[in-house]
């Protein structure tokens, strides 16, 4: 007789929870539209959630662009910027058209990082800890401390730190231009590029301010205006005022009469920047 | 009223579900390395545990107990907390979209959490009336909440601090568990 009523109880109980759900179901408010549209929008998101565009995640951001189209032009996601197919469909989704090359961006950390330690550094294993100790380790004030705070927030790990220079270096190739690590380091010597830019410079040095025991490294900008006497396009301006050259990329025709001009190797390529690629180069070299 | 605040203390304190009674261990260690998921893990588990024991005691009291059929218990609750948490993430979803995004993840993960199983289970094998199971259910949410938190404070300076290199991680986490339960056990005794 028990088992008679346990099945009976089971499969009532069972009924019961499925004609309930089936009525929650029914009596709740549908989905709102704005919200079926912010999960299209998230469909063509790339759902790293790494937060460079100041929304926590992208649902949210998604939830922001199916409100206010014009945000994907004052505060875009640069993974979908530099994504064809992601801003194709996007385009799509939203129905307007999204100018890529204006927004393109790419990160450079703007040192050589060759310059001597003061000293052993043992404390945390943070650039923003050992920058709060005197300005860092490092003799030259500018120079990156090549601990990797940077490397550690970047969503796509286009960041590695090299050992033998000690110095973060961006591999141009995986960089979608975040700027989450432009805000990460403590010293400010990363900056954001426009995407299609071939040529870096790689000193951060300021030579007005004197600071007492530290200086340039042998490897630093010397400050000759060689590059802004070769440029003829105005592409390059002397900032008088800090005594650095400064970049305007889009007078910029891609020349490289900078590069050539620059006596210490200061300016060059990004295609020579990758380490990697170096290394490849130099493999080939000795296996021919 | 005295009944149900020493209910409430023993299932927060004294019984702790998870450093007396070892139930749930597996989000105790999957969501206490941050203090804010720790926070909605143990708000929406204190909110399925309310809503299960209620129900699973009216079903107990009123279905089980007259019919005589207590040992089918186990299934039952099973059933009957997985279509709950079904309806409750759906109310959740359609009424309150930022909600749902913070608690999400975790609602489906606490379907057959047996922590929420394991406050279900007391209730009927301590013959609580609908009352006294909805407290000892709060109790024992507030209860997982607490180590929760407690032990995610605890990750999160455990992270920055130096430990030795085969140590790192979990098995520093466990001794950390452990201690833990070792001062819980201090309440023994106090009810």
């Amino acid at each position: 007789m028990d088992m008679i009523w346990i099945i009976l109880i089971l499969s009532a109980i069972g009924l019961v929870s499925g004609i309930l759900i089936f009525i929650v179901n029914r009596a709740l408010p549908k989905e709102s539209e704005s919200l079926k549209k912010a999960q299209k929008v998230e469909a063509c998101l790339p759902g790293y959630n790494c937060g460079a565009c100041g929304y926590p995640g992208c649902f949210a951001y998604a939830q922001a662009v199916a409100k206010d189209k014009s945000l994907i032009t004052k505060n875009p996601c640069t993974t979908v910027i530099q994504n064809e197919k992601m801003r194709s469909e996007l385009e799509e989704v939203l129905d307007i058209k999204i100018d890529a090359s204006a927004m393109n961006k790419k990160a450079v950390v703007r040192c050589y990082g060759v310059t001597t330690p003061l000293g052993d550094y043992n404390g945390i294993n943070t650039c923003k800890a050992a920058n709060n100790l005197l300005g860092g380790f490092k003799r030259c004030p500018y120079g990156c401390l090549g601990l990797g705070d940077c490397a550690k927030v970047c969503p796509q790990d286009a960041i590695e730190v090299d050992k033998a220079r000690n110095v973060a270096v961006i591999d141009p190739d995986k960089c979608t231009g975040c700027g989450l690590c432009v805000n990460e380091c403590p010293k400010n010597i990363i900056s954001l590029v426009p995407a299609d830019a071939t040529i870096v410079y790689r000193c951060s040095y300021e030579p007005v301010k004197n600071i007492p025991g530290r200086e340039r490294c042998d490897e630093g900008c010397i400050h000759c205006r060689k590059c802004f006497k070769s440029c003829e396009y105005d592409a390059i301006i002397w900032n008088n005022e800090k005594n650095i050259p400064e970049f305007d990329f889009s007078k910029c025709t891609l020349c490289g009469e900078c590069v050539e001009a620059c006596p210490h190797n200061r300016l060059i390529k990004f295609s020579e920047l990758s380490h990697k690629e170096q290394q490849k180069l130099e493999k080939e070299k000795v296996n021919s | 009223m005295n009944n149900l605040i020493s209910i409430f203390i023993l299932m927060a304190i004294v019984n702790n579900i998870v450093l007396a009674k070892f139930l749930g261990l597996c989000p105790f260690f999957g969501v206490s390395k941050k203090l804010s998921n720790a926070l909605s893990m143990g708000l929406a588990v204190t909110l399925v545990m309310l809503i299960a024991s209620i129900s699973t005691t009216v079903i107990y009291n009123y279905l089980l107990v007259p019919f005589q059929v207590e040992f089918m218990r186990i299934v039952l609750y099973i059933l009957v907390i997985a279509s709950l948490v079904q309806m409750v993430e759906l109310a959740i979803k359609r009424t309150n979209v930022a909600l749902y995004n913070s608690l999400g993840i975790y609602l489906p993960l606490i379907t057959t959490n047996c922590a929420v199983l394991g406050v279900a289970l007391i209730n009927s094998t301590e013959n609580y009336t609908i009352l006294q199971s909805t407290v000892s259910a709060l109790g024992g949410g507030v209860g997982f909440s607490l180590v929760l938190i407690i032990m995610s404070g605890i990750r999160e300076k455990l992270e920055l601090s130096e430990a030795p290199e085969s140590m790192e991680g979990l098995p520093i986490a466990f001794i950390t568990a452990a201690m833990l339960a070792l001062a819980f056990l201090g309440f023994r005794g106090m009810i």
